[in-house]
């Protein structure tokens, strides 16, 4: 077997093109999976019984159904449902979002449990409403102590990212197959893939473990 | 009407009764200390003054209005505007961790009383003067001593001019050298007429600070006087018995 790669050089356009979609929406989606994680987290600890089980039920079925479909319904059942028609793009960002929220929802509801009972106490001797207490004292907390699983989860987004060329998005996935479609060079073309994944992944992890060490002797005074 | 008082007060943990009717009075001049056996409910009494506790019977009232009242699980009455008068520090370091020492005095004058940013920045800086933490004001509670971060603590909620200061074994988590400094800084407030009620285990700071000393056990009063009277001539055997174990422990 014989290996090539120079004739990936006339294909780096396209390919960059592929990646910087990827990243479009799956930087899109982990933002609003972020914002959609944290108000679920909330939910999952509320001691309102409704707004408790309709958060649960909601991250149970995204965590226990496959991504795969979850694109699948959102790509071509939601537009039914909605009426209206929704590009590759807004589809890819809505679905990863809904699922990635259910993901990030459990990290921040973990950060959640982590904070003191004390630190609420105090709120109160404080006077503190409800509000101030959860965007001033809540949130930035869980943020913090939530950030090293929050950064594996927007990881393993940028992973599973690959699903929607199945869909035909044309993402880094998408971009790739279909070059090795063209040229009949499947080996070198999804090594190359799968090292662009890699050199973007690769530093985000170990940066979890970084962020870890230094967060932790902040947070825990 | 006394400043503080505590009428009738019921609080139930479940099937464990910590309160079947409890009373206390307290005047605006004392400085009451709190003393008794582990699990007596005094950290329990000082949360229900501070409407942390939900009580199930009994009125808490401060300067003449009475603003706790207990009923049946979930329905005790608070009223807000007369418990923002009531300042506690806790035996376990409370700050918010993510806030500087500034940001920690400023969260809740700025964020629920409407004072101004500036304002409230010149205030935390006068009480951080006042208590020789003018250079930590930008410090994280985890760059704090333990001594530092309860003084810190009390400067917070004297951000909120209190009327009745609560201290629940504020010096209990510290090292032993790092005691004096709190105690320093409470005898300071106390000096200014800051009426508090003072849980404590040094029954010699107790002596030193009080006005008036709370025997209480099994969450009954057994004895209250002053200072000298409560410990140099107790009247009721169980407080000798109480005092006796320990003076003992402490040498
Ligand atoms: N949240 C709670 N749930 C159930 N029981 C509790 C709770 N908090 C306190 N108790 C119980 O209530 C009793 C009184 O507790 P409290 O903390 O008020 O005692 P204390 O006098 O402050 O003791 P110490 O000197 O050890 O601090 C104890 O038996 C304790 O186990
Ligand atoms: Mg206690």
């Amino acid at each position: 077997m014989e290996l090539d790669f120079s004739f990936l050089l006339s294909y780096s356009g396209v390919l960059l093109q592929g990646l910087s979609t990827t990243l479009q929406f799956v930087g899109l989606a982990a933002l609003l999976g972020l914002i959609w994680g944290f108000v679920l987290s909330l939910g999952r600890t509320s001691e309102n019984h409704v707004i408790y089980w309709a958060s649960t039920l909601y991250v149970e079925f995204f965590r226990g159904t496959p991504v795969l479909v979850q694109l699948f319904w959102v790509f071509f059942c939601l537009p039914l449902f909605l009426g209206i028609d929704l590009s590759g793009f807004a589809s890819a960002v809505i679905a990863l979002s809904l699922y990635s929220g259910a993901i990030i929802s459990e990290s921040f509801r973990a950060a959640l449990k982590s904070i003191e009972s004390s630190q609420f106490d105090a709120c109160t001797a404080l006077g503190l409403p409800r509000g101030v207490q959860t965007i001033f004292v809540v949130l930035p907390q869980a943020v913090l102590r939530a950030i090293p699983n929050l950064l594996s989860n927007v990881v393993s987004l940028f992973k599973e990212s690959a699903l929607v060329s199945a869909v035909g998005m044309a993402d880094l996935m998408y971009v790739g197959q279909n070059i090795a479609n063209n040229v009949a060079r499947p080996i070198e073309i999804l090594t190359v893939v799968a090292l662009i994944y890699f050199a973007i992944g690769f530093p985000l992890t170990r940066a979890v473990s970084v962020v870890e060490a230094r967060l932790l002797k902040v947070v825990k005074a | 009407m006394a400043f503080v008082e505590i009428n009738g007060l019921v609080k139930r943990y479940g099937a464990l009764s910590i309160f079947e009717g409890f009373d206390l009075k307290m005047e605006a001049t004392d400085r009451l200390v709190l003393i008794g056996p582990s699990g007596c409910g005094k950290s329990t009494l000082l949360r229900c003054m501070m409407g942390l506790e939900d009580i199930a019977g009994g009125q808490i009232s401060l300067g003449g209005k009475e603003y706790i009242e207990g009923a049946e699980a979930g329905k005790m009455r608070i009223d807000a505007k007369i418990q923002k008068d009531v300042g506690m520090v806790f035996q376990h370091y409370t700050l918010f961790p993510h806030l500087s020492v500034l940001g920690n005095l400023c969260l809740a004058p700025t964020r629920s009383r409407g004072m101004k940013k500036a304002i409230a920045r010149d205030k935390a800086m006068e009480l951080l003067q006042r208590f020789g933490l003018a250079d930590r004001a930008d410090f994280y509670p985890s760059q704090l001593s333990g001594g530092q971060k309860q003084r810190v603590a009390i400067a917070r909620a004297l951000m909120l001019d209190p009327k009745l200061m609560l201290f629940d074994e504020v010096t209990s988590a510290l090292d032993p050298e790092l005691v004096n400094e709190v105690e320093n800084t409470m005898q300071d407030l106390a000096n200014a007429g800051m009426p508090m009620m003072i849980v404590t285990h040094d029954m010699h700071f107790a002596r030193n600070i009080a006005t008036k000393v709370v025997f209480q056990e099994r969450g009954k009063v057994i004895e209250a006087a002053a200072p000298d009277e409560l410990f140099g001539n107790p009247q009721q055997e169980r407080t000798r018995d109480f005092l006796r174990n320990v003076l003992h422990i402490n040498g």
